[in-house]
């Protein structure tokens, strides 16, 4: 089973978006058949940098049921965001209560469902698309979920000092080298960073550290250092895959809630 | 007045102060260190206008985006009659935007809340993209020369191409969706609408727009609106979450 199933199920739903879906891209690399060329070099904006632009999707690293794979085929990550770490999540003692209550409650109080933001580790493994938009001085990335952006600010202003407490936080990036080093702060409480809610608080910040790899593949290595919820900070790697000649459609949560009746806790 | 809504919104954020206030470089200043709003309108590395910065739309037409239009001008359809007057009668109780679902387009520009228009036209990307405040939403304006899609799938911002007629950009949508609401009054908007936008950015603190709605199902003929956005320089947007704190539903309950 491959990605572009969940593409189709998208689609499924409504008749005849194709050629929405099908615009060919000007810019991108191609083979002798006409098919993107993925593993061709990254492509590089007029200043030189590497332009991460395009729109992105999941890397699909779990396997599906012998049923097949669900609509919404999420990754090891959106389940476990510590799933590739030995010995998972470093929790202080109050937060790995916290996940155990919330996991005994069936994820009764996921924002997600409640079609609240997802906040920014948490966009990056839902199994929807994201499009990444470089300018000079900003990067912003739009979500297709719930119509969400978020802005990263490269036109070197600092990190407020005492930033409004949102979702998203408030981001700033710069290049080292062909890796851009994103910092975040001004959380609010209450985010959860995967399906297990494993919790992010006020006085986290996270550093993003995005490469693309080559033409088709950008990676993502998160630091979350947030002293109150961790004993100590801990990485992650997502890998994203591009998906050329295509965009981002409506993905509005809030005018199809289907979840909330069944989640009664236990 | 602009500043009202403006000074209003940071009355909710206490001491944001220093997420809104970041003076961008760049922008022209008179000698007592305010923005210069009537300086000239800058330009892009192509020569083209820059439409790019925070925006507030001219306050007033949130109820009723053809506030300004004579009486015959908005000349619905049979049914289109009967949507509205229904609309009108039960005081906006099935408004989308009460459940919080988007505003929209053309909606969006009379909802008072900032906005952002990004230039992102350099390099690779072609586009015009705009960041709403208000329900946390975007939309993309295609500049790179695609034709709108025959049969899109409908959304509430719709498919938008644009182009330069010199100084404007002229901006084609379709592929709306069926059940739209054009203001807080309830001016319906179908799937069969076509929406056709003109942007001047006349001076460095004013965009002109012009919008016209094609609307065959709901309209027997196009109508127009002009409206006016004022630029709010050394901002940013904060984060809208209306999901988080819904307090219209209890209160719209028809007649």
């Amino acid at each position: 089973m491959r990605p572009w199933l969940i593409l189709g199920a998208l689609v499924a739903a409504s008749p005849t978006p194709a050629q929405w879906l099908n615009y060919p891209a000007a810019g991108i690399p191609r083979l002798p058949n006409g098919k993107p060329n993925l593993a061709a070099p990254a492509p590089r904006t007029n200043d030189g940098k590497p332009d991460l632009s395009g729109v992105w999707d999941v890397l699909h690293n779990r396997p599906c049921p012998p049923e097949g794979c669900a609509d919404m085929w999420i990754p090891q990550e959106f389940l476990d965001i510590g799933w590739g770490l030995k010995g998972g999540l470093p929790y202080q003692p109050w937060a790995a209560e916290t996940v155990k209550k919330r996991m005994a409650e069936n994820r009764l109080s996921d924002p997600n469902w409640k079609c609240l933001p997802t906040g920014i580790v948490r966009m990056y493994t839902t199994p929807l698309y994201r499009k990444i938009i470089q300018t000079s001085g900003l990067v912003l990335i739009l979500n297709e979920r719930e119509a969400m952006y978020r802005q990263i600010f490269t036109d070197g202003r600092p990190l407020p000092e005492d930033p409004q407490p949102s979702w998203t936080g408030y981001s700033t990036g710069k290049w080292q080298g062909d890796t851009l080093v994103v910092q975040t702060s001004g959380f609010r409480d209450g985010i959860w960073l995967d399906a297990n809610g494993s919790p992010l608080t006020e006085s986290a910040n996270i550093t993003e550290r995005l490469r693309r790899v080559n033409f088709g593949t950008l990676e993502i290595e998160i630091t979350v250092n947030d002293p109150k919820a961790y004993t100590r900070p801990w990485t992650v790697k997502l890998t994203q895959l591009l998906k050329p000649d295509t965009d981002l459609l409506d993905y509005y949560c809030i005018e199809n809630e289907k979840d909330g009746p069944h989640l009664s806790g236990n | 007045m602009t500043k009202t809504l403006a000074s209003l919104m940071l009355a909710a954020a206490i001491s944001s102060a220093q997420w809104l206030e970041f003076p961008k470089p760049g922008v022209p200043r008179l000698p007592d260190g305010k923005p210069d709003l009537t300086a000239p309108a800058p330009k892009s590395a192509d020569g083209k206008p820059d439409l790019s910065g925070i925006w507030t739309t001219k306050p007033g037409y949130t109820g009723n985006i053809a506030k300004d239009l004579k009486p015959g001008e908005v000349s619905f359809t049979p049914w289109a009659a009967e949507l509205y007057k229904h609309r009108q009668d039960t005081q906006g109780k099935d408004d989308p935007q009460a459940y919080c679902v988007l505003s929209g387009v053309p909606r969006e520009h009379v909802v008072p809340y900032p906005f952002k228009i990004l230039n992102a036209t350099s390099g690779r990307t072609n586009i015009l993209v705009i960041l709403y405040e208000a329900l946390h939403s975007y939309r993309q304006i295609y500049l790179d020369g695609r034709k709108l899609p025959k049969n899109p799938n409908p959304t509430w911002m719709g498919y938008s191409v644009g182009r330069w007629e010199g100084d404007t950009l002229v901006v084609d949508s379709s592929g709306f969706v069926e059940n739209n609401w054009l203001d807080n009054g309830g001016h319906p908007g179908t799937e069969s609408m076509k929406l056709t936008e003109r942007f001047r950015r006349r001076d460095y603190g004013h965009i002109d727009l012009q919008f016209t709605i094609e609307d065959p199902k709901a309209y027997t003929k196009p109508w127009t609106v002009n409206l006016e956005f004022t630029a709010t320089p050394d901002t940013d947007l904060i984060e809208y979450v209306c999901d988080e704190n819904e307090k219209d539903l209890k209160h719209l309950v028809g007649k």
